[in-house]
């Protein structure tokens, strides 16, 4: 059995109904799933690269400028100058000679990450420990329990992106700046990290045209500088221990419409089970350690320990040699008790006894070794008959056939005395 | 009239019989023997629609008069590796091409060569590289484009590789 999912579990820790209202929680909760997408109850980590990314993916999606009836390309990637020239070639906006064709913009990020300013996380607590985040029941399919989950305060970084659009016309430049200040209207807009909503913020806008040469390339090159207010979230910080662990105990009831119990002297109990066999079971179980096994029958025919099946003293389980073909009855009959000693209704010691008989063609009475105080079973060549139809006990040492079998049949009672 | 003053310095060693003969020598030079062809492709200036705000153009929106080939002394300098922006987002700039074209061959096409114009230079045969013109080199007055002080006879024309967003080529 897998380990459960029940994020909905997680308790959002420290709000209080009648203060934030409804709402607030409910969004708080469906915050909580935004960064646990996963299903690994944690959040998702947060690296420099995933902040990258994020910026990336905010330029690409909202910076889009059509110029003549094509949208401005963005290079697909944080620019870096090391590995220029190996992804130019692979760009379907590179000319013949692998330049870039004009116009694109292009997301360069500044080496150089500060501390952090974004405001959420800027309290920092010192000494840098983990604190708690969820508790999340665990079963492992005998045992529940519940993990407690701790995270560090998250680190605060700023880093800052430059935004560059290189392009031949002053028109592309009117459409980006428009673009950009619509959405930086009130100075931030945000971006989504692994569910976090990560700040950014506009800084400032420079031109970069080159102004002092007419015999060159002639474009224009403008440059957003943004910051970004982002935190790190490493998972190798965070902290999984177990909490509480309960044992689950299950007691399995078996039906009692496949039991009957056989009183023996009224204070012996004795259990016969009966299975319909599917065909590819081997192993049947009755539910309760068996002491004293007496028989295993097969529609009504007894097996041999050892031959036909096998049976380990004390358990509950009997392990046939052989699948018993599908729809047969397996009936068992067992003694239960703590030990293998019967006590009748006077307290008086009865062992279990096991005769064999041969018919001779006349004799119908058998005459035992030992007193007969009560018959567990009889079967002719291991055929089980029922006591009243096939036999009755005639005497204290005789038991008596009610019809004639074969002769020469094999006769076995098992009683106690 | 055409000719509104007679050039009549360095007459006693030095004619238009001379002139002449030293650009037809020249000519057979860089017309027979070098054979440099270009294509100029001249900007329609009346029927090409130009932004009113800014006088700028898409790259399918420029018109242009016919093509018409003809004949140069070309030098194309090395290609440059720079880049865009304080060293990133590098590029391999080619180089700029420096052609120079005899006025009388201009005339006898009845072309001019203006600034924006679009010059394309078969660098293989596969290849056609593009050129725009920063500097026509009308004026020919310095030393340099004069015969022995004669008159002008050539034009220094500066080209800068033209970029696809300005023009498609052919």
């Amino acid at each position: 059995m897998g380990v459960p999912k029940r994020k909905n579990d997680i308790k959002v820790y420290g709000v209080k109904q009648n203060v934030d209202g409804p709402d607030v929680i409910g969004r708080r909760k469906e915050l909580l799933e935004r960064i646990t997408k996963s299903d690994t109850f944690l959040p998702d980590s947060i690296l420099h690269e995933d902040l990258d990314l994020g910026m990336l993916d905010f330029v690409k999606e909202n910076f889009k400028i059509i110029s003549d009836g094509n949208q401005i390309p963005i290079i697909p990637r944080i620019l870096t100058i090391q590995r220029w020239g190996e992804m130019t070639n692979n760009w379907t906006f590179a000319d013949e000679d692998g330049n870039m064709k004009l116009p694109f913009m292009a997301v360069i990020r500044r080496p150089d990450v500060q501390p952090g300013t974004n405001p959420v996380v800027q309290r920092t607590i010192p000494d840098r420990r983990d604190f708690f985040y969820a508790s999340v029941p665990t079963w492992n399919g005998t045992q529940m329990g519940a993990d407690v989950y701790k995270i560090p305060q998250p680190v605060a970084i700023d880093i800052t992106f430059e935004v560059t659009i290189v392009c031949t016309k002053v028109r592309d430049i009117n459409k980006f700046n428009r673009i950009v200040l619509q959405k930086f209207s009130s100075r931030q807009s945000y971006t989504s990290v692994k569910g976090h909503y990560i700040p950014i913020i506009l800084d400032r806008i420079e031109d970069n045209t080159p102004m002092d040469t007419l015999d060159g390339r002639r474009f224009y090159i403008q440059n957003y500088t943004f910051t970004m207010l982002g935190f790190l979230i490493d998972d190798e910080e965070f902290e999984v221990k177990p909490a509480i662990s309960r044992m689950f105990l299950l007691n399995e009831f078996i039906s009692s419409n496949n039991y009957a119990k056989k009183y023996i002297n009224k204070t012996i109990e004795i259990t016969i089970a009966t299975f319909t066999a599917d065909g590819m079971q081997t192993v049947f179980s009755v539910g309760e350690s068996i002491n004293v096994l007496f028989t295993v029958a097969i529609n009504g025919l007894v097996q041999v320990r050892d031959i036909d099946y096998y049976h380990i003293a004390g358990t509950s389980k009997i392990t046939f040699t052989s699948a018993p073909d599908e729809g047969d009855v397996i009936t068992i009959t067992y003694f239960k008790g703590r030990n293998d000693t019967f006590i009748d209704t006077f307290g008086k010691p009865l062992q279990v006894s096991y005769e064999n008989f041969t018919y001779d063609g006349s004799t119908m009475e058998f005459t035992t070794l030992s007193p007969i105080d009560s018959v567990i079973s009889f079967d002719i060549n291991g055929l089980v008959e029922d006591e009243g139809v096939g036999f009755e006990v005639s005497g204290n040492y005789t038991v008596k056939l009610l019809e004639s079998p074969a002769v020469g049949s094999k006769i076995g009672v098992v009683y106690l005395s | 009239m055409k000719h509104k003053l007679p050039i009549t310095r360095l007459s006693k060693f030095f004619s238009e019989t001379d002139f002449d003969l030293n650009i037809q020598m020249g000519q057979e030079y860089l017309h027979g023997d070098l054979n440099m062809k270009l294509v100029i492709f001249r900007v329609d200036r009346q029927r090409t629609d130009t932004d009113e705000v800014y006088a700028e153009v898409g790259k399918d929106q420029i018109k242009f008069l016919p093509p018409v080939e003809f004949n140069a002394l070309v030098k194309i300098e090395e290609p440059k590796n720079t880049t865009y922006k304080g060293g990133l987002g590098r590029y391999l700039e080619p180089g700029n091409m420096n052609i120079s074209v005899f006025i009388k061959h201009l005339e006898e096409l009845d072309i001019d060569i203006r600034y924006g114009d679009f010059i394309g230079y078969p660098e293989s045969e596969e290849r056609i590289r593009y050129y725009t013109v920063t500097n026509d080199g009308k004026v020919t007055s310095d030393n340099k484009h004069n015969m022995f002080g004669f008159k002008p006879y050539y034009r220094t024309i500066l080209c800068v590789p033209a970029q696809e967003s300005e023009f498609r080529g052919i």
